[in-house]
């Protein structure tokens, strides 16, 4: 009895994905947070009777501190790192500018905002460099740093104190009722620094070196020089957070645990908008939307009218919840 | 400088060290101890000895769970604020007798230890993530708790055992938290190293893919983990609110970092899978000489806060230099 040969299966060709496939898959997430803030938003003006320009400016200059140091978090973890320090480079940054901006002109306080800016990306660039050269994990240098620039912090103002010009304030953060400077701000850092960051070639080098550090070295990119851009990148990011702050406050408030707390929003903020921390992927735009879901959450609770302080818990239990179900979701993905 | 010779007496040197980091770090505790006896001379005398090895329980407990996270690669970022609600639930509970305010406390350890285990064995959340989401819940649940007659509200008292466990002299100089000290790094030096679930733990922290396909339950490992580091997280918070003789929602936050560092300096790898707990008592220990002499020198808390963290950083450097244990 003879039996016709089996058909042998053709081996099926990769099929290019579709433009609509892809789009899904990079930016789902990001979109995804994008409705969620939508619906806190609109939760949020349904609680309130007259919601107008003046509650918006609230949420956004309120926000943008905490955007700026998602933005800060995201670079370094995007490029394969963490940076525990972020936070206290913000304190740091606001007690020098509040402390030099005190009764100066706008000219003076502009070019202060200008320096510390640059002293940031100093600092946070020597952090970059130490974590590189010395071999000595991100964690532990980042941490060991926050120590140190929260000293420093108080070495600058001993105490809340220093000033800034009204006018300042107006450009950075808006008046009474104003959003648009700080959307303006936010918007143009992203459009205008991330985007072009991104699409250069170091932007890429930062892709590679947190997707596969070994793979990129063996590309020929320069690892340890796109590591230590990555950190300078978040010192500007952190240091905007910090002249954001002697903005929207009016002074400087050297408290260690305002940092340390800010440093953790900032990895919370990274995390729910989709910047995977080993790194390697996801954009800036996502953790700058969870920023604003994460401080949307306190008004919210207030408005229903429970205690503010179980915002803290509700933070926790999203981010635990977020990172498991994404856990979930992009497992068969990727199986590592 | 002659290379040639050089070279194979410092490998054996390096060699030494990597396998032997505590004589190294025995080294620099003696050095350092010394150092900071010339700016306090009260370091050289009995009670000296006492307050330092006092001091240095609670730190070297916390490092413990540090320890225990980081060999299997991850860390433990809610130690201190499960350290800070266990003091408070015992401290509340005192009326009830040491034995219910006690339980209570170490049961929120097991509480705390369990979601975080879950979340990390079972649903292979970063740990770094899942501890920090934690330590945000937990601080949610103190501040809201302490808030007019919220359910932490009540005394404050701390109970007479504790007292007397945590800041009393056993003989000589050696005080009495050293008891509870001893027994934990007695049994965890021997579980880690004769016991299988120690080994599993190096194993996991070493290399989590080849542990899975030999048959690891790496689930259990990770959950048993992190119920301990919180466990031992609690009896930290314990120990230490009976030294302060106080509780406070934030008392034991400055020590996040010292129990990293003790941990790190002690040669064990944030990375997993190397180190042990013998040296993170030392580096325990040197932390505490370190802050005594700090505070030994006459400098403002800014300036203090800047060479601690300079000197960690340093001691991590030195370390991962000599021993060639670098990162990625």
């Amino acid at each position: 009895m003879t039996t016709a040969p089996q058909p042998v299966a053709a081996t099926p060709l990769p099929r290019p994905s579709s433009r609509a496939n892809r789009f899904r898959r990079r930016q789902g997430w990001v979109v995804g947070v994008a409705v969620l803030l939508g619906a806190l938003v609109f939760w949020r003006y349904s609680q309130i009777p007259a919601f107008g320009p003046f509650e918006v400016r609230g949420i956004v200059a309120g926000t943008m501190t905490l955007a700026l140091l998602a933005m800060a978090q995201s670079v370094i973890v995007i490029s394969g790192g963490i940076d525990l320090s972020v936070g206290a480079m913000m304190v740091l940054a606001n007690c020098i500018a509040a402390r030099l901006m005190l009764d100066q002109d706008l000219g003076p306080v502009v070019l202060v905002a200008l320096g510390v800016v640059a002293v940031a990306m100093l600092l946070s660039g020597l952090i970059g460099l130490v974590t590189v050269v010395s071999g000595v994990p991100d964690i532990v240098v980042t941490l060991a740093a926050s120590f140190i620039l929260a000293g420093l912090a108080l070495v600058v103002l001993d105490g809340p104190g220093g000033g800034t010009h009204p006018r300042f304030q107006e450009l950075m953060v808006g008046g009474f009722d104003q959003p648009l400077p700080s959307l303006l701000w936010l918007t143009g850092l992203l459009a205008l620094v991330w985007v072009p960051f991104k699409r250069s070639r170091l932007g890429i080098a930062t892709y590679a070196v947190g997707s596969d550090r070994a793979a990129a070295f063996l590309s020929g990119v320069r690892v340890g020089r796109t590591r230590v851009v990555a950190y300078v990148l978040g010192g500007f990011f952190s240091g905007m957070a910090g002249v954001v702050t002697t903005a929207f406050t009016g002074s400087g408030e050297p408290r260690a645990s305002i940092g340390a707390t800010a440093t953790l929003t900032s990895v919370a903020a990274v995390v729910l908008g989709g910047v995977a921390l080993m790194g390697g992927s996801g954009t800036l735009l996502g953790p700058v939307l969870a920023a604003f879901c994460l401080s949307l959450i306190p008004p919210l609770m207030l408005g229903l009218g429970w205690d503010p302080n179980y915002a803290e818990v509700a933070r926790g239990i999203i981010i635990i919840v977020v990172v498991m179900i994404g856990g979930l979701v992009q497992v068969p993905r990727r199986s590592r | 400088m002659s290379a040639v010779t050089a070279e194979p007496a410092a490998r054996d040197w390096r060699q030494a060290l990597v396998e032997r980091p505590a004589i190294a770090l025995t080294g620099v505790l003696l050095v350092l101890y010394l150092v900071t006896a010339t700016q306090a001379p009260g370091m050289l005398t009995l009670n000296g000895i006492r307050s330092t090895l006092l001091l240095a329980c609670p730190l070297a407990v916390l490092a413990a769970s540090q320890t225990l996270c980081m060999l299997t690669g991850g860390i433990d970022l809610s130690t201190v604020m499960t350290a800070n609600f266990a003091a408070y639930v015992a401290a509340n509970q005192s009326g009830r007798g040491p034995v219910v305010a006690l339980g209570l406390a170490l049961a929120v350890g097991l509480a705390v230890g369990t979601v975080n285990g879950i979340g990390v064995g079972v649903f292979k959340v970063n740990p770094l993530i899942m501890t920090l989401g934690m330590a945000s819940v937990l601080l949610g649940v103190v501040t809201v708790g302490l808030v007019g007659d919220g359910f932490l509200s009540g005394s404050t008292r701390l109970l007479p055992v504790l007292r007397t466990v945590a800041s009393g002299t056993l003989v000589g100089p050696i005080p009495t938290n050293m008891v509870v000290w001893a027994l934990l790094a007695a049994g965890l030096i021997f579980g880690l190293s004769r016991t299988g679930l120690g080994r599993a733990v190096y194993a996991v922290g070493d290399n989590p893919v080849a542990c899975r396909l030999a048959g690891v339950r790496i689930w259990q490992v990770l959950f048993a983990v992190y119920l301990l580091s919180a466990v031992l997280a609690a009896l930290g918070g314990l120990l230490f609110s009976g030294i302060s003789g106080s509780v406070g929602p934030d008392q034991t936050n400055a020590y996040l970092l010292p129990s990293v560092a003790a941990a790190v300096i002690g040669g064990t790898s944030i990375l997993g899978g190397v180190g042990g707990y013998t040296g993170t008592i030392l580096g325990a220990l040197i932390l505490t000489v370190l802050n005594r002499l700090l505070l030994a020198l006459d400098t403002t808390e800014a300036f203090r806060q800047i060479l601690y963290g300079l000197i960690v950083l340093a001691l991590a450097w030195v370390y991962v230099r000599v021993t060639g244990q670098r990162g990625s």
